[in-house]
């Protein structure tokens, strides 16, 4: 019994791929017909799969198995002649065989399902003479029929009625899911294509269970880990230094092909294509021929899976909208059958996909006017940005340039997943297109996630790997260069890096590392990008190669680093992605870019921090340390302090720019109107000291954009200082935290939450 | 004996056997069938922002294991420097776990009969005590130290 449950997984296997080398080579057939050698092959495909059923008892699929067998005896003795309706019958086939065989890979049976239909009308193409007036057969077709179809019976095993009688309760699911036909390694890379004939080289590969791959590549690891920590302690004697040595060479190579037994052709998903590709452009009745290179193009097993519906996702996306009709070809010049060409080759350790078609390609003009329209992006703005910037436009959420939606693609959904499904293996996506000539769609990703170069970084003693596809640039601090310098207010502190203004996250303090205080003036920022958010982490140093270690690149400080999962436990925290073993046997965290970008808020930080106003010389800039509180003057002369983390930015009005509104004042600051709020009317401030300077202008502390574009107006800034003691607060007040020692002076700290909370309960807008 | 044996069979599946070790004076144990080894000292790596009781990660053989302080998750008092913790590497669910015991006991057979609910119900990581001569021997469940570790973790991060 259990050797009957084997052998059904086995055969899953062996039919899925048999199954996905028919839908290739009918649709070669279909450009090819007279090519005898594949429709002998396709015919012996059904005919296994047809025998093999009926030994399994599974005589629903075996009977429709027959059916298609009959049709392609005929087609194989050239009774029949293949066309493009047949070649969408069989394929329809193969799709209801596929149906069943999921359906028995789930439940262990056939399912109820019967295609009465498509067997009736693959009856009724063995006697059509002629469908599409294709055959121009000297003898009458429907004569040798009957007698084909009896010899084609006689030779049948499966009528046996005897293996019917196989229980079905053989079968048994949990071994059958456990053992999945995407999960089954292929070693190599023929095997996919021999195993629907049956050939003699089968010998050469074997089926190994993926698990037991993934443990030799661990114990690999645990070996090399193990060298390391022996050439650490080698002695002076000359024999043990001579096997250590060899030790390290072995290692090395072993772990080389452990390695590469994670590695597939990406050829078993590239060989899905030329079928949907068909399929498609029959849907939106288009001449499409696909291209194919590189298909031997290695990268690592769990990511070919990873990038199967991305990589679908563009491909019909190309078919529906890429290519134009035929007649819409013909009359711009173009041959009337479209190119799809689909390329992958490997480029500085990096796997290149490229989906280019020579359709009508995309403006760079709609999608501006689109992405404007949409309000992602301002008039300006937009007007400086690189052809390239603006096509990543496209991946936005409901970004659509389709001008109808169809029911394979248009509605704006799909690309940014197509995105976000590639970034997530650490992979880019980029678009490049000329109005006219085509579109090429470019996705970079990494060979392997097992191994990945990662810079790894220490910040307050404690090390931290930074995976390298989301590194953009590393940019050194230095005390007394003002050109790299972090600026802004503590709530957003920020790198000024060639004009632009990047948020930054010190990472120490983030990670709790050690007191603020006692953090060092020098050290680095890596820049980083995750989605299109641009940041900055502060690290203290950039650890460089170990001298033992072979698998740095010492020039770029970059380590191939041998990631591994780190405990459920931690997992949830969100802000770690893994972990790697050093060669000194430490464990060092690697960390998860894109969660620390939810987790440190960085979109509404830069939101905050990019401000095109900051470079005017009225942003008052206040040094990142110690300090919690802008104190100021009101206008009546009261000293109160606004908690920093409050503060946007400081800017001067001059007054005769400030237009009373109602019982309030607005002032208008980059084309937009900025409610300004005076302290002494939110605090009731009688009049105790007379305002003595006659200076116009008010000084108005921008807050946070959260409240809205609203302003505090003061007379004067004081300073920027640090509180101390505890908060004494005050009952009767509700817009005031408290007060506090700030400075060397008792002061008011305004809580403006509360105030603007207060202030939009008044007069609701 | 071999009559004695046949005679009660369930006998001898509830003899159990499990691993003791002391926590301040405290007697604690695990179920021995759970733990998969024991180590006189590791090299625990830190893991900034994880909840108090999750000392680090330990690198054992290749296989990264967290590390749970079973003194601050019991609310014991931290533990003095001089003292060097023991790590017992427990399996739960198949993932390996490591808990810091300030000293290792015994692994003593014990009759799950004797075993009485235990007083405490706040405290659930309890699931029965058991009196010794020496000692009263609490046991401890991993799998839910495990669970309030996580729940826990869920609770701060909602807050902040």
């Amino acid at each position: 019994m259990a050797d009957n449950e084997e052998f059904i997984s086995e055969f899953l296997v062996e039919a899925s791929e048999s199954l996905d080398q028919l839908d290739q080579d009918l649709v070669a057939l279909e450009k090819q017909p007279h090519d005898s050698d594949r429709l002998a092959s396709i015919f012996r495909t059904v005919h296994t799969i047809k025998g093999t059923c009926g030994f399994f008892g599974f005589t629903k699929l075996s009977t429709l198995s027959h059916h298609g067998e009959h049709l392609l005896g005929l087609l194989r003795d050239g009774k029949v002649r293949f066309n493009k309706t047949l070649a969408s019958l069989l394929l329809e086939l193969v799709d209801a065989i596929r149906t069943f065989l999921s359906s028995i890979e789930s439940t262990g049976k056939e399912s109820d399902i019967s295609f009465p239909d498509l067997c009736q009308r693959l009856d009724e193409a063995c006697t059509t003479t002629d469908t599409d007036s294709l055959i121009q057969q000297q003898e009458p077709v429907t004569s040798t029929t009957d007698s084909i179809e009896q010899s084609n019976q006689g030779n049948n095993p499966t009528s046996t009625p005897a293996l019917d009688e196989i229980p079905k309760s053989a079968v048994v699911p949990e071994l059958i899911q456990s053992d999945r036909p995407d999960s089954v390694l292929q070693t190599d890379s023929e095997s996919g294509k021999e195993n629907a004939r049956p050939t003699n080289t089968i010998d050469a590969t074997i089926r190994v269970d993926v698990q037991l791959l993934d443990t030799i590549v661990d114990l690999v690891g645990e070996l090399v880990l193990a060298r390391n920590q022996l050439r650490t302690t080698v002695t002076d004697e000359p024999a043990l230094l001579d096997a250590v040595n060899r030790i390290h060479n072995v290692t090395g190579e072993l772990q080389e092909v452990a390695m590469k037994t994670r590695m597939a052709p990406i050829d078993q998903l590239f060989n899905k294509f030329p079928r949907i590709v068909r399929d498609v452009a029959a849907t939106c009745v288009k001449e499409v021929s696909l291209h194919v290179d590189g298909a031997d193009t290695e990268l690592d097993r769990t990511l070919i899976e990873k990038i199967r519906d991305p990589l679908t996702h563009l491909i019909r996306n190309a078919v529906d909208h890429g290519i134009e009709p035929t007649d819409r070809r013909t009359t711009a010049g173009k041959p009337p059958t479209g190119q799809l060409s689909l390329r992958a080759f490997q480029e500085s350790g990096q796997v290149t996909i490229e989906v280019s078609d020579d359709g009508a390609g995309i403006s760079v003009d709609t999608v501006r006017k689109k992405a404007i329209e949409k309000g992602l992006v301002t008039d300006a703005v937009a007007a400086d940005m690189s052809t390239e910037r603006i096509f990543q436009f496209i991946f936005e959420p409901g970004f659509s340039t389709a001008h109808a939606v169809t029911n394979i693609s248009g509605r704006g959904v799909g690309m940014d997943v197509v995105r976000t499904n590639i970034e997530s293996i650490g992979g880019t996506i980029d678009i490049s297109s000329q109005s006219g000539v085509g579109t090429v769609v470019r996705v970079r990703i990494p060979l392997t996630l097992a191994i990945i170069p990662a810079l790894i970084v220490s910040s307050g003693n404690q090390r931290l790997a930074i995976p390298q596809s989301y590194i953009q640039e590393l940019v050194g601090l230095r005390e007394n260069e003002k050109s790299h310098m972090i600026e802004g207010l503590e709530g957003a502190p920020v790198l000024r890096l060639r004009n632009r203004l990047i948020p930054v996250v010190y990472l120490d303090r983030w990670l709790g590392l050690r007191e603020w205080k006692k953090r060092p003036h020098t050290g680095a920022v890596v820049v980083v990008k995750v989605d299109n958010h641009e940041f900055g982490l502060v690290i203290d140093a950039v650890t460089t190669s170990e001298d033992q270690n072979s698998h740095a690149t010492e020039t770029t400080g970059l380590w191939f680093i041998v990631v591994k999962a780190i405990s459920s436990l931690l997992a949830p925290m969100g802000i770690y992605s893994g972990a790697t073993v050093m060669g000194d046997g430490s464990v060092v965290l690697i960390l998860d870019l894109r969660g620390i970008t939810i987790a440190a808020d960085i979109p509404a930080h830069a939101r905050r921090a990019v401000d095109p106003q900051s470079k005017d010389n009225d942003f008052k800039e206040v040094r990142q340390e110690d300090s919690r509180y802008l104190v100021c003057e009101t206008h009546l002369g009261r000293r109160v302090a606004v908690p920093l983390n409050q503060v946007q930015r400081l800017e001067n009005f001059p007054e005769s720019e400030v237009n009373p509104a109602g019982d309030s004042h607005f002032v208008k600051r980059n084309g937009e109107l900025t409610q300004l709020i005076d302290p002494d009317k939110m605090l009731h401030t009688s009049k105790t000291s007379t305002p003595n300077d006659t200076n116009s202008d008010l000084v108005g502390i921008v807050l946070p954009n959260e409240h809205g574009n609203k302003a505090l107006s003061v007379r004067k800034i004081i300073d920027v200082e640090s509180g101390r003691g505890s908060l004494e607060e005050i009952m009767n007040d509700d817009c005031l935290l408290g007060t506090l020692l700030v400075g060397n002076a008792a002061t008011e700290i305004l809580d403006i939450p509360a105030a603007i909370r207060l202030l939009d309960g008044k007069r609701p807008s | 004996m071999n009559a004695d044996s046949t005679k009660k069979p369930e006998q001898a599946v509830k003899q159990s056997r499990c691993c003791t070790f002391l926590i301040t004076d405290k007697c604690f144990a695990f179920d021995s069938n759970l733990v998969i080894e024991v180590l006189q000292k590791g090299v625990i790596n830190k893991v900034p922002l994880a909840s108090p009781a999750i000392s680090g990660l330990l690198n054992l053989r290749g296989r990264i294991v967290p590390v749970i302080d079973l003194r601050t998750f019991l609310n014991f008092s931290p533990v003095s420097p001089s003292i060097q913790q023991i790590n017992i590497i427990v399996d739960i669910r198949n993932e390996w776990y490591c808990f810091l015991v300030d000293q290792l006991l015994d692994v003593t057979a014990y009759d799950s009969h004797q075993i009485t609910p235990p007083s405490n119900a706040l405290l659930d990581v309890i699931t029965g005590v058991l009196p010794t001569t020496s000692h009263l021997i609490h046991f401890l469940s991993p799998e839910k130290i495990l669970k309030r570790l996580l729940e826990i973790k869920t609770r701060t991060l909602s807050v902040g």
